[in-house]
């Protein structure tokens, strides 16, 4: 006992480092286990281990179908990958490094569509695209015939949409990429007689190639594991990727949950794969980085004549990602039912959705429990991860531990995360399955390398020197945590809890299996609600949801801005 | 008053072969002594004052405050850092940007074990730290709005406000100005002289080492090469790095004609034939290789001259003139008045004192 206290009283940091990777090996480790116990044995009608088996990988590598799925996943994946590459790299460059005009457009875009959840894009574009949309209506009335020209539910479809969903996040990593290149080098290739175009093939882009590849490979990831569009957009098509099916495996009765955690556990490796190149890369590419110093600003081209050419790029790009899917939501709000563009549709125009979702007893308790789930995991995680983070990043005892620990859920698409803390959390003999909680453990699971992320970077911008001080001062290790660490990593703190709060409340893939129905979260509810055709208190709902979620989403670009952090954890 | 004896840290290597850290490193300080840890970067000298701090925990020795040990690997005795009572200032300053100046300083004081002083005497302890640093009123400032001067004034006045016994100050001056550098140096030599702490200054700059200290340690490769005061350092170095890192140095290679007691002034024979009086601190026998060092300030233009050589370079420094001068096949550094002018290609003779020439290997 003595030796204990003693052990203790060396090194504060030694228990604080247990405690925390007790509670993150609790959290962190049963879904991956669960995961592969289930993918390889077969179980009875309430969840006991019956028996080995390697039937689920069997039927997932010889069925047609699900090697049409990862084939899907794939193409899906790159296609979105290269789509969003092009338009928010395009996007980057010239808003970051042009002097083209209407600048703040691109990123008032990008503010409000962090806000909006990912599924309410995914319906305005259904919308725009589908069948009563202006696309095909106006194809109709031009050619006078029946068909129509686009058909959303393709694979095209698809593509476009994701592609559009993830344009606004490669916007903001390349810009900063851009933002952090050194200008001279740019300058020497036009003092040398090369055109802007020159420039940027030969200098630009080479220079800013690793940083790119990085970018891919994690919007990539980010596809392979995306569910809103596959489910939305793929399935009444009958075009399925590997979350869908993911999905069906788990909601079909009696679920196949032995299929789902194959299914899981082949998309657990190809991320993990992916995400070990993607650690290499990005490493490389930060050595690329050539900043100088704080309140660096490279000069911009000069685009001569061509910048309004540029204006009219960030003008459609306003439109696309941002005033269409908005007004297509207002429309579809304003209508007592779903109908296509029309003027004889503004006759009908009624407030009745936003009445009802004011009155309607549900609404305001979805809304409220959507921000207490997201409210109550963002601050668990960054109580959990200021420590886990702290010690990792200052090499304290078990830190490296811990950050494996921490970031251990990257490795899990949404929708795989869902299967594993329902199969762990229906085995736990505790009232959580079917309740909020098992929500709210989720997003821990699943955000918690972001906690990780903000916090450990914070933690390499504070001088080792200012807790070294406290030290030597007199102060122990829990006095300098509380009264210097704390207080200095604050910013960083409320960073990464404002975008765990905003990304907790736009995701779907995660909730849509632990949701039920007397605990819902908003993404579940509108996908819901879009299945039962209640588009219009839908479209109502998610607008005053989208202002809501713009105000935080604002109130984190400011706090980015003052705690000198980057905007995004990843 | 300090005692350290056989510090051993080594570091696993990471960049070169040679690893880093520091080895066998011992010293006695008596009470109000300014000690200076002198060497290049790399040579350990921060190393020892973080083990002294209780910042890194070395792999062996003894450290002991008076009759209070502090780390002894034989006894497994480590106080932890925030027991030591030990005043430290940091390169950086690590003043908290969060907290005013008057808080940053009363830090110490709010977080001691035991009897904590309240409120009345943390204020008036504060307000004598200001007082002492040349900073009286400035305790509302927030910490961030202080230029470098006075932060670093602030880190003094934090290390010195709970009284320690002992004061760590490492490279406190090399964020500074050089007009601000000058004045600091001065400053902090008075301070302590004032406070009568015994203190470790870290530095690898000679000039500093040899303006404030009453005993300078010299660092190569994590030991120490030699340790004495300032004027021993600088005009009996103990080796050629020594010689060559504190000041310029000419050095002149030889052998010893006769042999020569410790402390004796001898005969070297140069590689050109050459015959020079120096002083041999640890004595040589006939015939022994010799390397001798003479500083540039103690080389005269001569009519009786040891050595002969002609001017390749001269350049006007206002206070002095520094001037190249070819003497067989090594180039001298001679330093001369600045009224003489001798253009170069100009033979001239060259001639200094024995006493002033010494052997350093």
């Amino acid at each position: 006992m003595n030796r204990a206290l003693a052990w203790a009283r060396q090194d504060m940091r030694r228990v604080i480092a247990a405690l925390v990777g007790l509670v993150l090996a609790v959290l962190m480790l049963p879904p991956l286990w669960i995961l592969l116990q289930d993918s390889i044995t077969t179980t009875d009608a309430i969840g006991d281990v019956t028996g080995f088996t390697l039937a689920h990988f069997g039927k997932l590598f010889t069925d047609k179908d699900a090697l049409r799925s990862i084939w899907n996943s794939l193409v899906f994946a790159a296609g979105s990958t290269a789509l969003s590459l092009i338009v928010g790299g395009v996007l980057a460059w010239l808003v970051e490094r042009t002097n083209a005009p209407f600048k703040i457009l691109a990123y008032l875009a990008t503010i409000i569509s962090l806000g909006t959840p990912y599924i309410l894009h995914v319906i305005a574009w259904l919308f725009l695209l589908g069948k009563i949309g202006p696309l095909n209506d106006a194809y109709r009335t031009l050619t006078g015939g029946t068909a129509n020209l686009f058909n959303v539910n393709s694979m095209a479809g698809m593509i476009l949409i994701e592609g559009f969903l993830w344009s606004p996040l490669v916007f903001l990593l390349l810009g900063s990429t851009f933002r952090a290149a050194n200008a001279d080098m740019e300058e020497a290739a036009r003092m040398s007689g090369a055109t802007v175009l020159q420039t940027l093939r030969r200098v630009s882009l080479p220079l800013a190639m690793p940083a790119i590849l990085a970018l891919a490979l994690f919007v990539f990831i980010r596809a392979i594991g995306g569910f809103e569009v596959p489910a939305l957009v793929g399935m009444p098509g009958r075009i399925y990727v590997l979350t869908t099916d993911v999905y069906e495996a788990t909601i079909v009765v009696p679920p196949d949950l032995g299929y789902a955690a194959a299914f899981s556990v082949v998309m657990v490796v190809i991320v993990a794969v992916l995400l070990y190149f993607y650690s290499r890369l990005s490493k490389n590419a930060e050595k690329y980085h050539s900043v100088t110093g704080k309140g660096f600003r490279p000069r911009p081209f000069d685009l001569g004549a061509g910048r309004w050419i540029a204006g009219a790029i960030i003008i459609a790009n306003f439109c696309i990602v941002l005033v269409l899917p908005m007004l297509t939501l207002l429309w579809m709000s304003l209508l007592p039912f779903l109908r296509g563009f029309s003027v004889a549709g503004l006759s009908m125009l009624t407030l009745k959705n936003f009445r009802t979702v004011f009155t309607a007893p549900g609404y305001v308790e979805l809304a409220t429990n959507s921000l207490m789930v997201a409210a109550a995991a963002a601050t668990f995680i960054m109580a959990i991860t200021a420590l886990a983070g702290w010690i990792a990043a200052r090499r304290g005892p078990g830190g490296w531990l811990l950050d494996q620990l921490a970031t251990l859920s990257l490795v899990f698409p949404g929708i795989c995360l869902g299967v594993a803390v329902m199969e762990v959390y229906l085995r736990v003999p505790l009232p959580i399955y079917g309740s909020l909680w098992i929500i709210a453990i989720a997003y821990v699971i699943r955000f918690m390398p972001y906690g990780m992320r903000y916090v450990y970077s914070g933690v390499l911008q504070l001088h080792h020197e200012l807790e070294e001080a406290a030290g030597v001062a007199g102060a122990g290790s829990l006095t300098t945590l509380r009264r210097i660490v704390a207080p200095l990593l604050s910013p960083a703190i409320i960073a990464g809890w404002l975008f765990i709060f905003l990304v907790a409340n736009k995701e779907l893939a995660i909730a849509v299996l632990l949701a039920s129905p007397g605990s819902q979260v908003i993404a579940v509810s509108i996908f819901d609600q879009w299945v039962n055709g209640q588009g219009g208190e839908l479209a109502a709902f998610g607008l005053i949801w989208t202002v809501l979620m713009t105000v935080i989403a604002c109130l984190f670009f400011a706090q980015g801005r003052r705690g000198g952090t980057d905007v995004f954890g990843n | 008053m300090l005692t350290v004896r056989d510090l051993t840290k080594i570091y696993a290597n990471r960049f070169d072969t040679q690893a880093g850290g520091v080895r066998e490193v011992s010293f006695d300080l008596p009470e109000g002594t300014f000690f200076t840890l002198l060497g290049p970067s790399g040579c350990g000298k921060t190393t020892t004052l973080r083990c002294v701090a209780g910042l890194e925990r070395p792999d062996a020795g003894t450290i002991a405050v008076g009759d209070r040990v502090l780390f002894d690997s034989a006894s497994k005795t480590a106080v932890p850092l925030n027991e030591r009572g030990i005043g430290m200032v940091f390169q950086s300053y690590a003043i908290w940007p969060h907290m005013t100046v008057f808080e940053n300083i009363a830090f110490p004081l709010r977080v001691a074990k035991g009897a904590r002083p309240g409120q009345e005497e943390v204020r008036s302890l504060v307000e004598q730290a200001l007082a002492t640093v040349g900073l009286a009123g400035y305790g509302d400032r927030p910490a961030t709005r202080l230029s470098g001067g006075q932060q670093q004034r602030v880190a003094l006045a934090r290390a010195i406000v709970h009284r320690p016994k002992l004061l760590l100050l490492d490279e406190p001056l090399s964020n500074l100005d050089a007009a601000l550098r000058e004045e600091m140096r001065i400053e902090l030599r008075r301070l302590q002289q004032q406070i009568g702490v015994t203190t470790i200054y870290v530095t690898h700059d000679q000039s500093e080492a040899l303006a404030m200290s009453d005993q300078i340690a010299v660092m190569e490769k994590g030991r120490i090469v030699q340790m004495g005061n300032p004027r021993e350092i600088y005009f009996r170095p103990a080796n050629v790095f020594v010689a060559s890192f504190i000041g310029a140095a000419n050095l002149l290679s030889g052998v010893c004609d006769g042999a020569v007691a410790p402390g004796a002034i001898g005969t070297v024979r140069l590689t050109d034939g050459a015959r020079i009086g120096c002083l041999f601190p640890a004595g040589a026998a006939d015939g022994q290789p010799t390397t001798v060092s003479v500083r540039p300030e103690s080389i005269v233009f001569a009519d009786e001259p040891l050595l002969n050589g002609t001017v390749t370079a001269a350049s006007f420094l206002g206070g002095s003139a520094r001037y190249d001068v070819r003497v067989g096949d090594l180039v001298l550094r001679v330093v001369g008045g600045a009224e003489d002018v001798v253009a170069p290609g100009k033979t001239v003779g060259l001639s200094f004192a024995a006493s002033s020439a010494v052997v350093v290997g």
